[in-house]
């Protein structure tokens, strides 16, 4: 399995991926109220909280797929900043960043016209420019790491939901994202079918890739990821370690959250 | 004489019929798929003059877009043949027919499919042509052929314009008989035959695309 | 173009809105039997129903237009332009309204019904005060539709001599050479004329969906 290069002194306390007091608002109301992060490269964040937070928005400003207020985004060299000082980044700017990163959605959004091999490779001929035997030569290596080898023929309404997005991850990973954003991948899925989302999940983070994800599988949280962020109405009302997030809360609002969720 | 001894002499005229649906849609289509993209365009000139096309050509009977073509041209000093003026009323109504057919199908492609497809940095132009038309174009066959058998039966009003399609030749040969009702059935059962298989055709194509999605 | 011409052509308004009001109250009234039929019981019935619709939507309007107004005479039956553009696109316009109906009595759940007949109504009350209510509201937007549809098909009697919009204007083209000018103002009278139905059809629409919470 290939591991993930850390880029050159990235180890050090310099972000690799850094989100500028994001901030997105629709009229008076501020979905996400100046939201900033940043990841070191390899770390794996976990943003929790209730629905209606502004987690999936601020998740989909990184990504520019929800254009932010104001805020600015920088992944490794590459950063693009929008607001009122700002000139509207072009189309240019915006699909170079997002070359680099790789997002899973909720409802997965497979091509339902493309076979799982072709829904892989699709991407890395248009974006990477590379050609059709090389690309699928990739593809048919991804599904194999999500376990999927068998299914490249076979077209997404023949996959159970749990194998729609293993190939989904397959998909994002085959451009070489520098991170993945997971925008509650496990939402749509039955519990024991998420699972095997998430054990792929999990070996992801172990082979050292930055992994943003947005979810409400508790255990994924604590166990996985080296940063818990919860957000209420917008904002980040509590980030740090696991342990001190999930079992000792500062904050009165996380209480509420993690007892609501975790049933103590 | 029997209705059925008039069906050969309708032959020409199913020709000149087939013709006249085939060159439209042919060209109809196309034009429809370009002015479909043209109404959500961020120019707003364009956006007018597709909307403009758009709704002309389904405001307005086929009849009386006939009648501007063949009859008003001319007035500009412009003259074009009953097959030509047919061509285009034909070509144009077909455009805006199928321009919102075409529309409602690329409005029917999920927002997910887009966004996966922007997420993973493809360009409009690549995310259009690879992800969103082909759901689209699958969406869109089975309306777009009931579309083309309608158009065959359309062709029918080109009469007024003395192009020998069915109806003429019905009419010529009506007069000579003077056997209206025979002559008429028999184009009717020209009609119904190219029309019945053809519905059937588009049904089965239905069932067949709707398997995989 | 001059004011004795615009009057005339403005004469033909006349001729086009009786035709299509005429032959859609006739397919309203016509559909509803042809529609109920259809979900007879009795196969035979259903097959014959079927039958008459697709025969009639198999063969264009102005085949049907001809046949009844240059072929029935042969068979001793003689009608008048008007009537029979109004008979032929009549009966047309019951094979689609039937059509019509027929989506919006599927659209009633079967509870209606099953309540009714569990509170003692008899069918006709039933049909009556329960189920067409209902049905008219599901289908207004699609018949008015169907009825711009009309509008434009009542152009077909200019093709037999009726002098309504588009037989006027063929007329004054013939008479002044001037065909732009009179083509595209009846066009401009068709799009007049069905912008007002056009408009209701909308606003039907948005409201029958606002109130029974329909996407």
């Amino acid at each position: 399995m290939d591991k993930y290069d850390t880029p050159q002194g990235s180890a050090g306390p310099a972000a690799f991926v850094r989100a500028a007091n994001i901030v997105k608002a629709y009229g008076d109301h501020r979905a996400v109220d100046d939201v900033s992060m940043d990841l070191k490269a390899g770390e794996v964040v976990s943003i929790i909280g209730p629905s209606g937070a502004g987690k999936s928005t601020f998740l989909r400003c990184l990504n520019f797929l929800e254009m932010p207020t104001a805020g600015a985004v920088t992944i490794g060299d590459r950063s693009v900043a929008v607001g009122p000082d700002h000139a509207t980044p072009s189309r240019k700017d915006l699909a170079a960043l997002r070359r680099n990163v790789g997002m899973v959605f909720q409802s997965f959004n497979l091509f339902p016209h493309l076979t799982a091999l072709r829904n892989i490779s699709l991407p890395q001929e248009r974006v990477l420019g590379r050609s059709r035997q090389e690309a699928d030569e990739r593809s048919r290596a991804l599904l194999a790491r999500v376990g999927l080898k068998d299914k490249a023929d076979s077209y997404p309404s023949r996959c159970s939901g749990g194998q729609q997005q293993r190939i989904a991850i397959a998909r994002a990973l085959a451009l070489d994202p520098a991170v993945m954003l997971f925008d509650e991948p496990t939402s749509a899925l039955d519990p024991e079918v998420g699972m095997e989302v998430l054990a792929v999940m999990r070996e992801l983070a172990g082979d050292g890739m930055t992994m943003v994800v947005v979810t409400h599988e508790m255990a994924f949280a604590r166990d996985v990821s080296d940063r818990v962020v919860v957000m209420v109405d917008g904002a980040v009302v509590e980030d740090g370690s696991p342990e001190v997030v999930m079992s000792d809360p500062t904050n009165a609002r996380t209480r509420q959250f993690l007892s609501a969720v975790l049933g103590r | 004489m029997k209705w059925t001894e008039y069906l050969p002499e309708l032959a020409s005229g199913l020709g000149v019929a087939l013709r006249l649906t085939g060159l439209s849609l042919l060209l109809g289509f196309p034009l429809g798929l370009v002015l479909a993209k043209l109404t959500d365009s961020r120019v707003r000139a364009l956006r007018l003059v597709a909307v403009g096309l758009v709704e002309i050509g389904r405001g307005l009977p086929l009849l009386v877009l006939l009648y501007l073509v063949y009859q008003g041209l001319p007035q500009v000093g412009l003259t074009a043949t009953a097959m030509v003026s047919a061509v285009a009323a034909f070509t144009w109504s077909a455009a805006a027919y199928s321009a919102e057919v075409i529309r409602a199908c690329l409005v029917a492609v999920p927002v997910g499919q887009r966004e996966a497809a922007i997420a993973a940095g493809m360009s409009d132009r690549d995310t259009f042509r690879f992800v969103i038309l082909p759901q689209a174009a699958r969406l869109a066959v089975p309306p777009l052929m009931n579309l083309a058998v309608q158009w065959f039966q359309f062709t029918s009003l080109a009469y007024v314009i003395t192009l020998p399609e069915i109806m003429q030749a019905a009419y010529l040969l009506g007069t000579v008989n003077f056997d209206y009702l025979s002559v008429f059935l028999a184009a009717g059962f020209l009609y119904a035959a190219v029309t019945i298989p053809a519905s059937g055709l588009v049904s089965l194509v239905e069932k067949r695309l709707s398997r995989h999605l | 173009m001059n004011t004795q011409s615009l009057v005339y052509l403005l004469g033909g308004v006349v001729g086009t809105l009786v035709i299509t009001g005429a032959a859609f109250a006739i397919g309203a009234v016509l559909g509803a039997p042809v529609a109920w039929a259809q979900r007879s019981r009795f196969f035979p019935v259903r097959a014959l129903i079927r039958t008459y619709v697709e025969i009639i939507r198999a063969v264009p309007p102005l085949v049907w237009i001809f046949v009844v107004f240059f072929g029935l005479p042969e068979v001793g039956v003689s009608l008048q332009p008007l009537t029979a553009a109004i008979v032929t696109l009549g009966v047309i316009a019951s094979s689609y309204l039937a059509e019509i109906y027929r989506g919006g009595l599927a659209a009633i759940h079967r509870g209606q019904w099953e309540a009714c007949a569990a509170l003692g109504m008899s069918g006709l009350d039933t049909a009556r005060h329960v189920v067409a209510p209902q049905v008219l509201r599901v289908i207004l937007p699609t018949a008015a539709t169907y009825l711009i549809g009309l509008l434009k098909d009542s152009a077909l009697a200019s093709a037999i001599g009726v002098a309504e919009i588009a037989f006027r204007a063929n007329a004054e083209t013939q008479r002044t050479g001037l065909g732009l000018t009179f083509f595209v103002a009846a066009g401009v009278l068709y799009v007049l004329l069905s912008l007002p139905l056009a408009a209701m059809s909308r606003r039907l629409d948005s409201r029958i969906r606002a109130r029974y919470a329909m996407t």
